[in-house]
């Protein structure tokens, strides 16, 4: 590597800057939008982007590991709600918190492992499976909650969103860890490097004999857990879990990915990258708001500037073929 | 020795191929050439177990060989590359070459992919038999002769006896040719493998095998050595 760079050093600084683009796009973003609006660039502003970027950027981790597979899990929102609000449930029927936390995480691996089975086994459309598996779940929390947010959530179970070391609130190291082991998990592991390959071509996969179809259920299974885990982080932070608390966040999980250069047809992404993408998209929603841009306007100058972050990276996929 | 004796193949009513048969020594390479349709695919599909015959045998060595999955006929030590078919494009050339065997480091749960030496692996793989490619490239950015090495020197990696090439020889270049020539004349050699290669370009099959054979309407029409006859002669054989 050290070569190459004392080789050809303009080659390889074009190379890492398409390599890397999103994060470029959003420094850049940040930096040229400071001039114009100076509040975004405090100190307090700043870690609140770092801290309401959290549950963007878990749901669109999930949203990536689908994606890499050819897949895609639109659930994963309703996950985000179910999964904390069952443990909260066991929790008032019992069971202790530390283990209706550790429940979270299991009840989105275990939704996302019925979504890979039926995907998988009965050829069902991803598309159509989650759709589905989303309204069933959002209905069953409604039944549940009677459409009414659960708050007074346990001390114990706020503790990532309580405790502060320095300014900075205990969750940002709990994401930064989780963030870490899905991207050694993703680069450095069989079943990591596997759903690559399957998302790449299924038949090659099979073919060098990769069990494709158990590669794809795993796939939906982490994108529960990391559902669940944005459900658990969410509520840790705003006290309370509702039936749609997640569902704003649908479509920043799905832009996020994309703009970061993950392909919707499998095989290509970086994981570095999609934390990028998922600040960039938390970025564009706060600079909407904090310029003052009301009211009905909000949604779609949000919609518009992910849709042009959307184009550049189309345009640097053309550049570099990838 | 492989010993392919009266196959019939029928699809419904159509019959792709009718009592064919033929024999190779160990270490010599057939070429099996045919118009679209005439039975070369079909036939290759059989010996690779992804079709099974309608009647007939296949010996290897004298044996009786039934083959219900291509998983069966890798057992025996019979292998196919397919170009177009087994690589990922979006991967890179070491990550194609170890798919679905990857090399991995580690003590109890923490297990991850050696890749340093995944990739030095795939290097000394390739260049043993005289060709070089960068391990680190995106097999979607090899050019076609590139492709056929990835997809061959994988194959022979298995150590199978037989090798099957199934239409491996399109989008070459002019020099591309030569050295996919060279690099199949170096693995049938140092490997001693035997080799059955179904191609279109009638040129690259008589130089590099040592035996012709052409189907027309899944029937053999002529089988011989490949010294014996001219390219003219083999379109005459191909033609109704």
């Amino acid at each position: 590597m050290r070569s190459k760079w004392v080789r050809y050093p303009l080659g390889a600084v074009r190379t890492g800057v398409m390599n890397y683009y999103t994060w470029f796009m959003f420094v850049g973003i940040y930096v040229v939008t400071g001039i114009f609006v100076p509040t975004i660039l405090s100190s307090a502003i700043l870690l609140n982007v770092l801290v309401q970027g959290t549950t963007v950027c878990l749901l669109s981790f999930g949203m990536t590991f689908v994606m890499l597979v050819g897949e895609i899990d639109l659930s994963m929102v309703a996950v985000a709600a179910f999964s904390p609000m069952g443990a909260i449930l066991a929790w008032e029927a019992g069971l202790p918190v530390p283990a209706a936390i550790v429940l979270t995480p299991l009840l989105g691996c275990g939704i996302g492992f019925c979504n890979g089975v039926m995907i998988t086994r009965l050829k069902i459309p991803s598309l159509v499976q989650t759709v589905a598996m989303w309204w069933m779940l959002e209905g069953v929390v409604l039944i549940v909650t009677r459409g009414v947010a659960k708050a007074g959530l346990p001390d114990t179970w706020m503790l990532l969103g309580r405790i502060f070391i320095g300014p900075i609130p205990l969750l940002v190291f709990f994401f930064l860890l989780v963030v870490v082991i899905a991207i050694l998990f993703a680069r450095r592991t069989v079943t990591g490097r596997r759903l690559y390959m399957v998302g790449g071509s299924r038949q090659a996969s099979s073919a060098m004999g990769i069990p494709v179809n158990r590669i794809r259920i795993i796939s939906f299974m982490i994108s529960g857990l990391f559902a669940a885990l944005a459900g658990y982080v969410s509520s840790s932070r705003m006290g309370f879990v509702s039936a749609s608390f997640a569902v704003e966040w649908l479509m920043p999980a799905i832009a996020a990915p994309v703009i970061a250069g993950v392909s919707l047809t499998g095989g290509r992404g970086n994981f570095v990258n999609v934390i990028a993408g998922a600040y960039l998209v938390q970025l564009i929603v706060m600079v909407v708001r904090a310029g003052g841009v009301g009211g009905y306007f909000t949604e779609f100058v949000q919609g518009l500037l992910v849709f042009i972050a959307i184009l550049v990276n189309a345009g640097r996929q053309r550049v570099t073929g990838k | 020795m492989i010993e392919v004796k009266d196959i019939c193949k029928s699809f419904g009513t159509v019959r792709a191929l009718s009592k064919v048969s033929f024999e190779l020594e160990r270490g010599k390479i057939l070429g099996l050439v045919g118009d679209n349709g005439a039975g070369n695919s079909t036939l290759l599909k059989i010996l690779s177990g992804d079709l099974q015959p309608s009647a007939g045998a296949i010996y290897l060595e004298g044996r009786r060989m039934t083959f219900r999955s291509p998983a069966d006929a890798m057992r025996m030590r019979i292998a196919i590359a397919y170009q177009f078919l087994e690589l990922v494009d979006s991967a890179m050339v070491w990550e194609n070459f170890f798919m679905g065997r990857e090399l991995t480091k580690g003590i109890g749960p923490f297990v991850f992919l050696d890749i340093p030496k995944m990739k030095q692996l795939t290097a000394a793989a390739i260049s043993k038999y005289g060709a070089g490619l960068d391990v680190r490239r995106e097999a979607g950015e090899l050019s076609g002769e590139e492709r056929q090495i990835l997809a061959v020197t994988r194959a022979i990696e298995a150590n199978p006896e037989i090798l099957l090439l199934d239409e491996s020889f399109t989008r070459l270049s002019l020099e591309g040719r030569k050295e996919i020539v060279d690099f199949l004349r170096e693995v049938n050699k140092r490997n001693d493998i035997t080799m059955v290669i179904v191609s279109h370009d009638l040129d690259l099959v008589k130089e590099l095998s040592h035996y012709i054979m052409v189907l027309r309407g899944g029937e053999r029409v002529y089988y011989g050595r490949s010294d014996d006859i001219s390219i003219d002669e083999i379109v005459s054989y191909m033609l109704p």
